[in-house]
């Protein structure tokens, strides 16, 4: 069977194709657009997997939308009246919103891709959630929990799922919890109130939650109350991102916690008024961690089962993850590479290949690299262009060697290699790498490529066999570290020397690098360990503030060029900083 | 090649000098411009990514260097003087928008020469535009003097921009700047329309808002008063054939 999943119009579209029950290829379209969290319908994601796959749009046997665009539809319109007359702001922009485009899904991806209405499939949001979670870990039964802002109706779901030895997949959602309750709204109504950008910001404030103390927690509570049955409400008084106001938090909210933060203005950690910043941050970060880890204490209990499968966007919360980790009873928590929306693409596809066309579950090959691959040929071809130094080196361990004792000197590499992730982590084939020992590399970075805020934390990449020894991790940890989705202690006696990595809480947000996974950059944090003693490297996301993960060589190459990297490798070219191939504007203009 | 301000920006320089008259305006008017050089640096490294001439895309990565050099000029100085005053005010941005970015410019649909008729023209306006802002303020010398540093870049755009033109289209580039000219003007056109027809819509939902949904909102409400607190059950035997 030949299966196209799609996620699209909310944040971070994205594209999978399935045959024969296996992805083939995935991608978010802000890969291939460049505009960051791109959510428009994924025209060029879908060409790609298409290309990608050698099939034309008539030859598959189904395309798979990941949510059911009337039921969402239906939750806005029902909202509106519930709020009835305080919505009458938002409700022509909701209506345009849906009916300009977001309600006729299926008449677009007829449009668009030409294939037979009757071939196009629904998936239900936090269903595409729980299979991209539960269908993509190695494991045959295991309890659900996915979480985020809202998709239908549902905001959490709590189930189980299970595969039997014939293959047979069977995916029960027991409970959900429903709008405008939401453990993700609550996060982002946070980040809104904090000066972020919602669906993006969220990072941000468990950053600066580190830097806090929940001196806040009693008020946050006030705002969500726990039930008998173990759900939560939140209270609405404190609330306006249910009526679909500009805003997401009330004025009740404000007396509660003071004057937000003006986006424009900078979070200066010294004065009282960032102090309370972070004190908010991290009294939202506290309640939001205890109420998951009771929520999957529960499931534990419920279900009996070692493993716990997290999807939705509050699964990207690593700190709640570790906690989770240590403390629900759960052996294994599993978080696929993309459990936000990105990642529905490929959990719709599998909904549709497992459930409803029931084909046997084969296990999902457990790396996050579905993209496009680099093509070396393009950076050589630039690089020469513009006259800079180009150097093949087409022996792997003197590409190793050399990348590593470049890092030892304390330069910055872009590194690329393979197929681009899928997900918001780079996990080493389109990072950004440098030596982890001092601050003045972590400021250096924020400086001069990542131009972004000092309280946000750089993470570390340490080879698997070797992450006991630098980070303490509790049973499982090294499992939650393989797509970066677990933050943990640093040991005590590392954090000097790993300081680039080590928040000001003393955790860190590992990669666990897995040899059979990324061979490659599993041998450079080998090759810099044998310089040093110390097989860890920072790994940042190979891209400049506001810019999507890079994809294509040539866009390594300019964010190289703009930057303070100092080399850039692409698959076995190495390219270094020009010196004397500045252009010269006389000459030009 | 030398920046003048366009005959309209001329004669609102009375209004551009109210406008950057106040710290708090000023501020907050800087740092939507370090916004807007920042995505328009974006969309030139975009530019500079997709074309496969070398010395444009070596132009191209200066053109978005420098566009970055001014977000951060710009956001330096708008927190200094945002730091400086708090009130708030009517920052007036439709009256004096600045920079406008590259209007929603798909760069991978152009070609090199359309690319860079277009580019001229924006850098070009821009320039102009910066020459009256540096004009009307007298009050702040240190504005002003980036504003100054500022315009030496853009006039540089504009020349290479002019003359990149000239080297790719030497027989079209009237043509193409007057292409470009047409295409900001549909552009335009399209800002106004669209803005119309969004407010036609939305006064035409609001009344219907008021007039068919009063009903149904009492009814909404009371099922949503009727629906018990905690979790529900998941749906079951929904099939994906369904879009509900």
């Amino acid at each position: 069977m030949r299966i196209l999943g799609i996620s699209a119009h909310y944040h971070d579209s994205a594209a999978t194709l399935l045959v024969d029950g296996m992805p083939v290829c995935a991608v978010q379209e802000e890969r291939l657009s460049r505009h960051k969290n791109d959510a428009s319908f994924p025209i060029a994601a879908i060409e790609w997997c298409l290309e990608r796959g050698g099939l034309g749009p008539d030859e598959l046997d189904a395309v798979v939308f990941y949510e059911k665009p009337m039921l969402k539809f239906e939750r806005i319109l029902t909202m509106a009246l519930r709020g009835f007359p305080r919505t009458w702001h938002s409700f022509p922009r909701a209506m345009k919103n849906a009916l300009g485009g977001k309600l006729w899904i299926k008449g677009i991806i007829s449009s668009q891709l030409g294939v037979r209405a009757n071939r196009i499939l629904f998936a239900e949001h936090h269903q595409s959630h729980a299979a991209a979670a539960f269908l993509t870990a190695p494991t045959r039964r295991a309890a659900i929990l996915t979480a985020d802002g809202v998709g239908e109706w549902t905001t959490l779901s709590l189930g189980r799922g299970s595969v039997d030895d014939s293959g047979a997949v069977t995916l029960e959602l027991l409970r959900e919890l429903r709008f405008p309750h939401s453990l993700g709204m609550l996060y982002s109504t946070f980040t809104a109130y904090l000066g972020f950008p919602i669906n993006e910001g969220e990072y941000k404030v468990m950053g600066l939650a580190s830097y806090g103390k929940p001196t806040f927690e009693p008020q946050v509570r006030k705002m969500v109350r726990r039930t008998a049955d173990g759900a939560l409400v939140l209270d609405l008084s404190y609330f306006e991102f249910h009526e679909g106001a500009r805003r997401s938090f009330s004025d009740r909210f404000i007396t509660e916690l003071g004057p937000p933060r003006d986006p424009l203005e900078p979070i200066d950690l010294a004065t009282p008024e960032g102090a309370r910043y972070a004190d908010i941050a991290a009294s939202v970060q506290r309640v939001l961690e205890d109420i998951l880890v009771d929520l999957a204490r529960s499931l534990k209990r419920e279900t009996g089962l070692d493993d716990l499968c997290l999807g939705g966007g509050v699964a990207l919360n690593g700190c709640a993850n570790a906690r989770i980790l240590r403390e629900s009873g759960f052996r294994n928590v599993y978080v696929p590479c993309a459990p936000g929306d990105a990642g529905c693409a490929l959990g719709a596809a599998l909904v549709a290949d497992r459930l409803h066309f029931r084909q046997p579950h084969q296990e999902v090959p457990d790396h996050p690299y579905w993209g496009p691959q680099i093509d070396a040929q393009e950076l050589s071809r630039v690089a020469s262009e513009d006259g800079l130094e180009l150097e093949e080196l087409p022996r792997e361990s003197e590409l190793i060697d050399r990348v590593a004792s470049e890092l030892v000197r304390g330069r910055i590499v872009g590194w690329m290699q393979g197929s681009t992730e899928l997900g918001p982590r780079a996990l080493g084939n389109r990072s950004v790498l440098a030596a982890p020992h001092s601050v003045r590399m972590r400021d250096k970075l924020n400086r001069s490529i990542k131009y972004r805020e000092e309280f946000r934390p750089f993470a570390p990449a340490v080879p698997i066999e070797h992450a006991e020894r630098f980070f303490e991790l509790p049973p499982g940890g090294a499992r939650l570290g393989r797509f970066m989705s677990g933050v943990f202690p640093v040991r005590r006696e590392w954090h000097d020397r790993l300081a680039a990595v080590t928040h000001v809480d003393g955790t860190a947000r590992v990669q666990t690098v897995d040899r059979k996974m990324a061979p490659r950059f599993h041998a450079l944090l080998e090759a810099y360990g044998a310089l040093t003693g110390i097989p860890v490297l920072l790994n940042t996301s190979f891209n400049l503030a506001g810019e999507p993960i890079v994809n294509r060589a040539v866009e390594g190459y300019s964010t190289f060029r703009r930057s303070g990297i100092d080399l850039l490798v692409a698959g076995q070219a190495v390219v270094s900083k020009p010196r004397a191939a500045q252009v010269a504007p006389e000459a030009v203009a | 090649m030398r920046a003048e301000p366009s005959t309209v920006d001329l004669l609102l320089v009375p209004l551009h000098r109210w406008v950057w008259a106040d710290v708090d305006r000023r501020a907050r008017k800087l740092l939507r411009f370090s916004e807007t050089e920042a995505d328009g640096a974006r969309d030139i490294t975009r530019a500079a990514e997709l074309t496969r001439d070398a010395t444009l895309r070596r132009l191209y990565l200066r053109h978005a260097d420098d566009e970055q050099r001014h977000a951060v000029l710009f956001r330096r100085r708008g927190r200094e003087l945002f730091d400086s005053s708090r009130a708030r005010v009517f920052e007036a941005n439709w009256l004096a928008p600045g920079e406008r970015g590259l209007d929603d410019l798909d760069v991978g649909s152009e070609s090199d020469e359309t690319l860079l008729a277009f580019l001229h023209l924006s850098e070009k306006a821009a320039a102009g535009r910066f020459v009256v802002y540096e004009k009307v303020l007298d009050c702040d010398p240190q504005t002003r003097a980036m504003f100054a540093r500022i315009l030496e870049d853009e006039e540089f755009h504009m020349s290479y921009t002019r003359k990149q033109l000239a080297r790719l289209a030497p027989r079209r580039c009237g043509l193409r700047l007057w292409q470009a000219r047409a295409g900001r003007l549909w552009k335009a056109y399209l800002r106004i329309a669209t803005a119309l027809a969004a407010l036609l819509g939305t006064v035409m939902l609001a009344v219907q808002y008021f007039v068919i949904l009063p009903l149904f909102a009492l009814l909404a409400k009371r099922a949503a008063r009727r629906e018990p607190e905690g979790f529900s059950r998941s749906r079951a035997g929904v099939t994906l054939e369904s879009q509900y």
